[in-house]
């Protein structure tokens, strides 16, 4: 259906884009402006004095924990909690997907389920359970934690996947006596970049978002991740300045807006599977 | 099961060299992962930044130089460092080997369930005023934290050249409260009219909560008198009682009335536009001395809360107490570190910084700088009784809450028309 | 030892293939997951003196920080932890889906439409945490943006630090929550206003349909798998709703404050790990329950 578009139309669509982009054009400058200038207003332009000044006060800002090395930090959460579910998910989504035993519905039906529960309902006997087993206040406990609450969104999503593979491939390969392992890991996993794109790309950036799993499992100051660091800031009973919590939250924000913009397409893509066709 | 064909060269190097990549990032990780602890240095947290933490670095460095022990601080929100101290202490964890901080019920809590060592042998009792001691001290006599610094809130602090200008009277001694509302209501007019962006006479504090529960206090002993701080400590009276409801009428009639500003985002926002004239007065503690912002200490001052029959007989004190974790690796330096916080020397040094009250009897009057040495002068008067600060001395989910309820009252109309709810809140927490 | 038919042999040889490969998702799942949501039920039911009670619950349930029992409508929040929740979602869920829809319709055929969708979507993509910071920023008394623009207006006398009081904290992190959350609905609308046949569109021309017409009978039926879609992630999503919470710290008097948060106080402040559950468990029933409707209306279609 061709739309009669008016100029109306448009100037409002850009009006909109313009005012959903404010708040970050307002952190963008107010990251490279020094404090003084963005006291009240940074859109005041008279002065403008561009400086990275920002960004070295908060790389600084706790003594024992520099904001790059959050952002490595996050890393080491973030690339192995991405990955690791990838592998352990195409396995299960793999048997969902070509095998029939008996209460797989029923147990994907579980697994479906699970994806929706708060970070809340799990995190008191995860807590206990790190500790207990010396976990706590490491990354792999972190890892595996992120690990099992992805799996049940990313087996949904592969199982969906593999289940719009043409069969006839894989019965072609069995038939000349490959080992269903084989037949994942060379003839399924290479077909489904796609998905794994998108799952790459959803993971990754919601395990670089996560907070609340890193707020309470990683306590030791010099291992604590980006958005731990931006959290303090925030709540600091001190000086609260604008420039340099703007200037550590670019940087913290530019990571997953780079794998966004990397993989836009697969993670649009990922998020809305599901949703047209059901 | 029939395997025909092998994998090919290619296939098997591209496996191999995978199969290094992920070790590889593997052990890089596992290896930056030991990086940070490294040589670990006597760690002491706290809740100092900025220019407190500077002065406390000096401190630290003096003791590395006598000491050639090396030592590091690090400086946590209260939020942050109300969480860390328990969490750590309950997982039998510990990256801090001193911790200071101003909370001593929560401390004795820390003692009772055993987390801490202590340290009656490591200091000399008589040292310290039994204020104190007192409130770190557990009913068998035993002593679980060190005083470090004492901080009063003395009263409300002003730029002694802008009150001149507007021809403002500076409270006195005999000042009293009624004369005060006077002063308060004289204060708008004269800023709504006169001074441009003025914004309150009075200065609310940050949207944590403590400055105006420092504020709110001196509400509760000017027009309560000390006591009453003191029973609500111990709870030996309730919040809902008609003399405590006496107070936040009043209280709640100034802020009905348009003195107070609006709760900034941190305690140190509302000092610039003291300067400026746009608040007349901000009450606060002793530390504020220390600040930057602060451009010229000889003008500035204080004056205390002048309650109904003049200036007011309690002021609140609170007192930064260091402690030593069981679980330090380090326990012998730990010691010794604590037993120099203790000591006069490394107290002198702050004082001399400013900013910092000693709470070790030895440090003379001579090394306080000018402006210290009135906030001395004023809580060492006969007629001022020193009492703990209220929120800090009940700690626990009382201090959240009375944080989080007075950011209410200060915002909400509707907490403000109800006190009687507000107040059973309160009670709800209280001892 | 009995032995096994050949035939028994085979069929438990069958399953066994996929019993390995679910085996490592099977262990992370219920070690991580399935475990420590039965033990949070569980730990809900036990009461201080041990024994197993609804006491935790009538406590909650009773304290004006579930529901601020007290607190006649006309004051403005706080009204309690729960009430903010279904607040949160009445306001959050039509706003960000009418916005969603329209954004997808509007930008449908917009010059550049995909590089203004990918500006919207970028609110998506910031940590939570961020966002609060931003937020916070943005309400500023002084420097923030909203004032800015109100002083701009002429509505200078209504200017205030939106998060500092009482009864525009709530508000103002809803907004907050519209503009993070609309990037999702209109990207979903997006993909469903592309799978609508074109046919249906000139079938309906020819009938000489107006365009509003065809819009409410036409491309809203079209859209009613998508919308299920939208409405249970928006209200999943929004119940969930923590890190916004923590930067205000629940805000003045908990006027901002929302279950999750509440659990982790009750969790991490005052250590009672009882009464945490049982608001992480109410959490979860009413999540559960969302779910469960989102998964049998996909059954359905």
């Amino acid at each position: 259906m061709v739309k009669k578009l008016t100029i109306v139309t448009h100037i409002i669509a850009w009006a909109i884009a313009a005012i959903w982009i404010i708040p970050f054009l307002g952190v963008f400058m107010a990251s490279i402006r020094p404090f003084n200038e963005i006291r009240n207003g940074w859109w005041n332009l008279h002065t403008f004095t561009p400086t990275l000044e920002g960004f070295f006060k908060a790389e600084r800002y706790l003594r024992t924990i520099s904001l790059s090395r959050s952002i490595l930090n996050s890393f080491i959460v973030a690339v192995p909690a991405t990955f690791i579910p990838i592998l352990v998910a195409a396995l299960a989504a793999y048997a969902f997907a070509r095998f029939k035993f008996p209460t797989r519905d029923l147990l994907f039906l579980v697994i479906v389920l699970l994806q929706t529960i708060p970070q809340q309902a799990v995190i008191v006997p995860l807590f206990n359970i790190t500790k207990n087993v010396g976990l706590f206040n490491t990354y792999i406990g972190l890892i595996l934690v992120h690990t099992a609450f992805g799996l049940p969104w990313i087996i949904l999503f592969l199982r969906n996947f593999f289940s719009t593979l043409p069969v006839e491939i894989e019965e072609a390969a069995r038939i000349d006596g490959a080992s269903y392992w084989k037949i994942l890991y060379k003839i399924v996993l290479p077909m489904s970049l796609p998905a794994l794109a998108s799952v790459i790309a959803l993971q990754f950036v919601w395990v670089w978002n996560d907070f609340f799993f890193a707020l309470i499992l990683i306590q030791a100051p010099q291992m604590k991740l980006s958005t731990q660091v931006i959290a303090t800031m925030a709540t600091d009973r001190f000086t609260l300045d604008w420039n340099m919590i703007s200037a550590a939250s670019i940087t913290v924000m530019v990571v997953p807006i780079i794998i966004y913009a990397a993989l836009q397409r697969y993670y649009v893509r990922g998020l809305v599977a599901g949703a047209v066709k059901g | 099961m029939n395997r025909n064909k092998g994998l090919t060269t290619n296939q098997w190097i591209a496996i191999a060299v995978a199969i290094i990549i992920v070790i590889a990032a593997v052990f890089g990780a596992w290896y930056l992962y030991f990086q940070p602890t490294g040589p670990k240095k006597l760690t002491v947290i706290s809740l100092w930044s900025g220019t407190e933490e500077d002065n406390f670095l000096q401190v630290l460095g003096n003791f590395t130089e006598n000491t050639g022990i090396e030592s590091r601080h690090i400086g946590y929100s209260t939020q942050e460092l109300k969480i860390t101290i328990p969490t750590q202490l309950a997982a039998n964890a510990s990256i801090f080997d001193l911790a200071i901080a101003p909370w001593p019920a929560d401390i004795l809590n820390w003692a009772n369930k055993g987390y801490l060592v202590e340290v009656t042998d490591l200091i000399d009792a008589s040292k310290y005023p039994a204020g104190f001691i007192n409130p770190v001290k557990d009913s068998t006599g035993k002593i679980w934290a060190v005083p470090f610094k004492a901080s009063a809130k003395p009263g409300f602090w002003y730029r002694k050249s802008i009150w001149q200008t507007n021809g403002w009277t500076v409270p006195t001694a005999t000042t009293n409260y009624t004369q005060f509302k006077a002063l308060l209501a004289t204060i708008k007019a004269d800023g709504e009219a006169n001074i441009t962006g003025f914004k309150a006479p009075i200065a609310s504090g940050d949207t944590v909560g403590w400055p105006l529960s420092d504020t709110t206090e001196a509400f509760i002993m000017g027009l309560g008198g000390y006591q009453l701080q003191e029973e609500l400590i111990a709870g030996s009276i309730n919040w809902t009682d008609p003399e405590v409801k006496n107070v936040f009428s009043n209280l709640t009639e100034l802020l009905n009335s348009g003195y107070f500003g609006t709760p900034a985002e941190a305690w140190t926002d509302p000092i610039p536009d003291l300067w400026d004239g746009k608040y007349a007065m901000y009450f606060q503690g002793s530390f504020i001395t220390a600040q930057p912002t602060v451009l010229n200490q000889s003008d500035f001052a204080f004056f205390p809360f002048p309650g109904w029959n003049g200036e007011t007989n309690g002021v609140a004190g609170s007192v930064d107490y260091v402690v030593l974790p069981k679980y330090t690796e380090k326990m012998t330096d730990a010691k010794k570190l604590l037993e120099y916080l203790a000591g006069a020397d490394a107290q002198e040094i702050m004082v001399g910084l400013g900013g910092f009250l000693a709470t070790n009897v030895d440090v003379p009057a001579s090394a306080y700088t000018t402006i210290d040495l009135t906030v001395l002068d004023f809580i060492s008067k006969s007629s001022v009784h020193i009492v703990g600060d209220l929120d800090d001395s009940i700690g626990g989910t009382f201090q959240t809450t009375f944080w989080s309820q007075l950011r209410l009252l200060w915002t909400d109309p509707a907490t403000r028309a109800d006190l009687d709810a507000f107040l059973e809140k309160l009670q709800e927490f209280a001892p | 030892m009995h032995r096994r038919t050949k035939k028994q042999r085979l069929r438990i040889r069958r399953y066994l293939t996929p019993f390995f490969f679910l085996l490592p998702a099977l262990f992370f799942i219920v070690i991580f997951v399935l475990f420590p949501i039965v033990n949070t039920i569980y730990l809900s039911f036990v009461q201080e003196n041990g024994s197993l009670g609804l006491a935790n619950y009538q406590e909650v349930i009773s304290r004006s920080e579930f529901i601020n029992y007290g607190r006649p409508i006309t004051a403005g929040p706080p009204y309690g932890a729960f009430i903010h929740n279904l607040i949160w979602i009445a306001l959050h869920l039509p706003l960000s889906v009418f916005f969603g829809l329209l954004l997808a319709v509007l930008l449908r055929d917009v010059k550049g439409g995909a590089v203004i969708k990918s500006i919207i979507f970028l609110a998506m993509i910031i940590p939570m945490v961020v966002g609060g910071v931003m937020l916070r920023f943005m309400y500023n008394d002084d420097a923030g943006v909203v004032n800015g623009f109100l002083r701009l207006i002429g509505l200078g006398n209504m200017t205030r630090s939106w998060l500092a009081y009482a009864n525009t904290c709530l508000l103002g992190l809803i907004v907050g929550t519209v503009w993070i959350w609309t990037g999702f609905c209109m990207v979903v609308y997006s993909a469903g206003l592309q799978g609508i046949p074109v046919e249906l569109y000139e079938a309906a021309k020819i009938d000489g349909a107006s365009r509003w017409r065809t819009f409410w009978r036409i491309t809203i039926p079209q859209l009613r798998s998508a919308t299920i879609v939208v409405v249970t992630m928006t209200l999943l999503w929004v119940l969930k709703v923590f890190d916004l919470v923590f930067i205000e710290f629940g805000g003045p008097g908990g006027s901002a404050s929302v279950m999750a948060f509440q659990m982790y106080l009750d969790a991490f402040y005052s250590f009672n790990f009882g009464t945490a559950s049982v608001w992480a468990t109410l959490l979860t029933v009413m999540t559960f329950g969302i779910a469960a409707y989102m998964v049998k209306r996909m059954a359905e279609s």
